[in-house]
């Protein structure tokens, strides 16, 4: 007796095309029918029901329709960041962020840290402004605890933090082409990373994730090496900033895929929670430094930027202007320096009395804010921080439906998301 | 197999070994391949003799060597490593391949977007629960001979997330690991320091290369208790 | 500008809208903090936004905090205005034993992920939301990991001999230790202030 055994082939040739062309892509073998639920096992995800109204939507396929997955592991700059795109042809109709690849409870272990390892738990969180991260923790606990940095740490904060910011922006116009196929910038972006992270590391010890700010001061006073590589980097900043924007601003390619792509009008961008550069570059004059002054800020001359267009090249054309206001305030605040202690009188364990505190900053990536809850011990008991790029992916799903499936990195981009900050 | 060329006049009229080392390398020592014995009348009549600091050495007509050794000293200087980064530790290890660092130099191309096209996946960041099946996923995909570097303190051992409800207490627990670089993150210059480590290690395991099963255990229950 | 002047206004202007939230009345430097129930959220925050004078248009912030195993839930609310130079926090009490309270997302689309999120980390379930579903954690999760009453192990738990230990936390929970009673002096002086400028 002999059994016979049927060997899958996947080029069988006497199925029809569209059952040979499932088996060789891994599909399951019958189709959904339109309109019916498709399931996680078109994105390659083991099966279950849907657990709301909208994963339903997202799962279920008209006529002509296919789920296609991006990520986590995807060659954009983004890290970890998975997308489910439903597509029809080229044309995207529908995105599903998936988060959550890089959530490492930061807030649960700070809220078991004293008030000084906090500052040092927050630093990968948005791991391009390290700096801010650091920012906005440091004021809530000075509320809390009662004490103020002395003018002169206030002065070296402002410094630091907008040198950060000079360096996230430049990083994005790098990343911003890198998802549409251009190399250049992000090498000119990396070469004045490298220069700022290397004068920051001068200052704070440490490179990129600096832990430089203390509660009541900063860690260091400037040095030596600081102050001549900062003179250094601003004689030739704002050339270095020139070719790179040269490259793109009037680029043919650049501006047929940015111009009116991902268009946020401004009450689109405030219901949805987008803050910052994107905000302001849907025409919402919004920027925390001007609306709730913190720090040095009121003491400092500038304006608050606006574009008008909305779209993706309105967000990189914000970025370059906040750029030249970065460098014009860090002119300002290395004229205006005062001398001076760097660190107030605090304890090695601070223990604020029973309360609670708000603080936000203007983070590269919009309001940054961390509220804390003291109950008198030498740990937070509540520890939330507000990350920017986490609220403003809420966006492209609004923004991606009809567009096609290549421009979806290239919008999300122009948003310019960390996931470290997005998923805490 | 090379063929045997007829003497040049010139060098012929000065038949001096080391001569012809001078000319031929411009002053620098002579390669020495040092496996091979030197009296090797085959390799004599190639026109190839012993060097007085021992090995061999001749006008480089024929180099004779088992294809492994070929082989691993190709992989260990054109090592493609796998686009992927997770967290902080994949900005440094962009600015490693970007101009100021320049990994390109060591013989490290930059970095393939596909897992088919790469033999090194450097971990770059915090590994989390979650992206712990898609990581080995990802590992799995990769063709043999592959090595994987772990970078960053997360990486190597948890790090700062060591106490975290949702961190993998480091990368070794769901894949085998050839090269640990310390560092939150390491600079640029440790990341070129660990993968010239691995290129040592490529190297010193010449034609020994254990098998993907011998590796130790390739996946764990990771749905349930990855710490 | 002293503290009690830059809230001055916006607590006039609360009580007079709202005149039962003087009882949840609290001031900061920069912050005017009122507390309601959870079933008022949305009815507030409507006021809040739409009324031209008030104008909180900007929801910055949406957090969840834990007051304990035996206590409650908040909700609290950061908004932003551009009429007043003060943060507008509101304090929503939910049941921790039954914790539900109305979704935001009608008024600001940008609150899903602010809901997602605490839904995720605190269990809290917003009602009318239609995307509730875990968003940092695996779906076949079963913990709320920022629940006060979800300890974190120690750094001897990967041994096979050590368990997990509460950390740095009191064995009871004694609420004392949260001061949430009112500001008084600094209500009263916006009180009379108030009636100086009529």
């Amino acid at each position: 007796m002999t059994s016979e055994v049927k060997i899958p082939d996947p080029l069988d040739l006497d199925l029809d095309e569209e059952a040979r062309l499932r088996r060789v892509a891994g599909l399951p073998a019958a189709k959904t029918p339109a309109g019916e639920y498709a399931g996680f096992e078109s994105v390659g995800l083991p099966e279950r029901p849907p657990q709301t109204e909208r994963e339903r939507e997202v799962y279920t396929l008209e006529e002509g329709e296919m789920l296609v997955n991006m990520g986590p592991q995807h060659p954009s700059t983004h890290g970890v960041m998975r997308l489910v795109v439903k597509v029809r042809g080229e044309v995207v109709t529908d995105v599903d962020p998936v988060l959550g690849y890089l959530h490492r409870g930061i807030e649960k272990l700070c809220e078991e840290a004293t008030y000084t390892t906090v500052l040092t738990y927050v630093d990968p969180m948005d791991y391009l402004s390290t700096m801010h991260n650091e920012h906005a923790p440091a004021i809530a606990f000075e509320k809390l605890f009662g004490v103020t940095a002395p003018p002169r740490a206030e002065y070296i904060r402002a410094l630091v933090v907008e040198l950060n910011r000079v360096f996230s922006h430049s990083l994005m116009m790098g990343f911003l082409a890198l998802d549409m196929g251009g190399i250049t910038p992000i090498l000119y972006g990396f070469i004045n990373r490298d220069e700022i992270v290397d004068m920051l590391s001068a200052i704070s010890g440490q490179r990129m994730l600096f832990n430089f700010f203390r509660v009541g001061g900063v860690n260091w006073d400037t040095n030596d090496e600081f102050l001549s590589r900062l003179g250094t980097w601003r004689d030739h900043v704002l050339k270095n900033v020139e070719m790179s924007e040269r490259v793109l601003t009037d680029n043919e390619v650049f501006r047929s895929r940015t111009i009116g792509m991902g268009t946020l009008s401004g009450r689109d961008a405030i219901a949805l929670g987008v803050s910052g550069p994107n905000l302001r570059a849907s025409g919402v004059p919004f920027d925390v430094r001007k609306a709730h002054p913190y720090s040095i800020y009121p003491e400092l001359e500038f304006e608050v930027i606006t574009q008008s267009g909305g779209d993706s090249n309105a967000r990189y054309l914000q970025r370059i202007a906040e750029i030249n206001q970065s460098i014009h305030l860090i002119d300002q605040i290395v004229d205006k320096m005062p001398h001076g202690a760097v660190q107030a009188q605090v304890p090695g364990i601070i223990r604020p009395k029973p309360g609670r505190a708000y603080a936000a900053i203007e983070s590269p990536r919009g309001l940054y804010s961390v509220y804390a809850i003291s109950d008198g011990g030498p740990n937070p008991y509540r520890f939330r921080m507000r990350d920017p790029s986490f609220i403003s992916l809420q966006a492209i799903p609004k923004l991606m439906p009809g567009r096609l499936i290549a421009d979806t990195m290239a919008v999300m981009a122009s948003f310019d998301p960390v996931m470290g900050g997005v998923d805490k | 197999m090379a063929l045997k060329t007829t003497p040049d006049p010139q060098t012929a009229a000065e038949p001096s070994m080391a001569e012809a080392d001078r000319v031929l390398t411009g002053g620098t020592p002579p390669i020495v391949i040092p496996d091979q014995a030197g009296d090797d009348p085959i390799l004599a009549e190639f026109g190839m003799e012993e060097h007085p600091q021992g090995g061999f050495h001749g006008l480089l007509e024929v180099i004779p060597t088992r294809a492994d050794i070929v082989l691993d000293l190709i992989r260990a200087n054109s090592l493609w490593p796998l686009l992927s980064g997770l967290s902080c530790c994949a900005i440094e290890m962009m600015s490693t391949a970007t101009s100021k660092n320049d990994i390109d130099r060591f013989g490290m191309f930059p970095f393939r977007a596909s897992p088919r096209q790469a033999d090194v996946l450097i971990v770059a960041g915090t590994l989390t629960t979650k992206m712990a099946g898609p990581l080995v996923r990802l590992w799995e995909q990769m063709p043999e001979p592959k090595w994987c570097v772990a970078m960053g303190t997360c990486t190597t051992s948890g790090g700062r997330f060591k106490r975290s409800y949702s961190v993998v207490q480091g990368v070794d627990r769901v894949m085998p690991v050839d090269v640990y670089v310390p560092g939150c993150p390491p600079r640029p210059e440790g990341l070129i320091y660990g993968m010239m480590k691995l290129q040592e290690l490529v190297k010193q395991r010449r034609g020994e290369w254990s098998t993907y099963v011998d590796r130790g255990v390739q996946r764990i229950d990771w749905e349930g208790d990855v710490r | 500008m002293t503290a009690p002047a830059k809230a001055g206004a916006l607590v006039r202007l609360l009580l007079d809208r709202f005149p039962d939230l003087a009882a949840g009345l609290w001031t900061d430097e920069d912050t005017v903090e009122v507390t309601i129930e959870g079933e008022r959220n949305v009815a507030l925050l409507q006021v809040l936004r739409d009324d031209p004078e008030l104008n909180f248009f900007f929801l910055a912030d949406a957090a969840a905090v834990d007051y304990g195993p035996t206590e409650r839930f908040e909700v609290v609310y950061h908004l932003y205005s551009d009429r007043h130079p003060a943060w507008l926090r509101v304090r929503a009490r939910v049941n921790r034993a039954d914790p539900h309270i109305p979704t935001l997302t009608d008024l600001w689309e940008g609150a899903m992920f602010h809901e997602r999120e605490m839904f995720d980390m605190m269990g809290i379930v917003f009602d009318g939301n239609r995307d509730l579903r875990r968003i940092y954690m695996s779906p076949d999760y079963r913990s709320f990991p920022q629940r006060k009453d979800f300890l974190l192990p120690d750094d001897a738990a990967d041994s096979s001999a050590a368990g997990v230990r509460p950390l740095e936390r009191p064995e009871t929970w004694d609420l004392t230790r949260l001061s949430d009673e009112l500001a008084p002096g600094v209500v009263a002086h916006a009180e009379a202030e108030a009636e100086a400028k009529p």
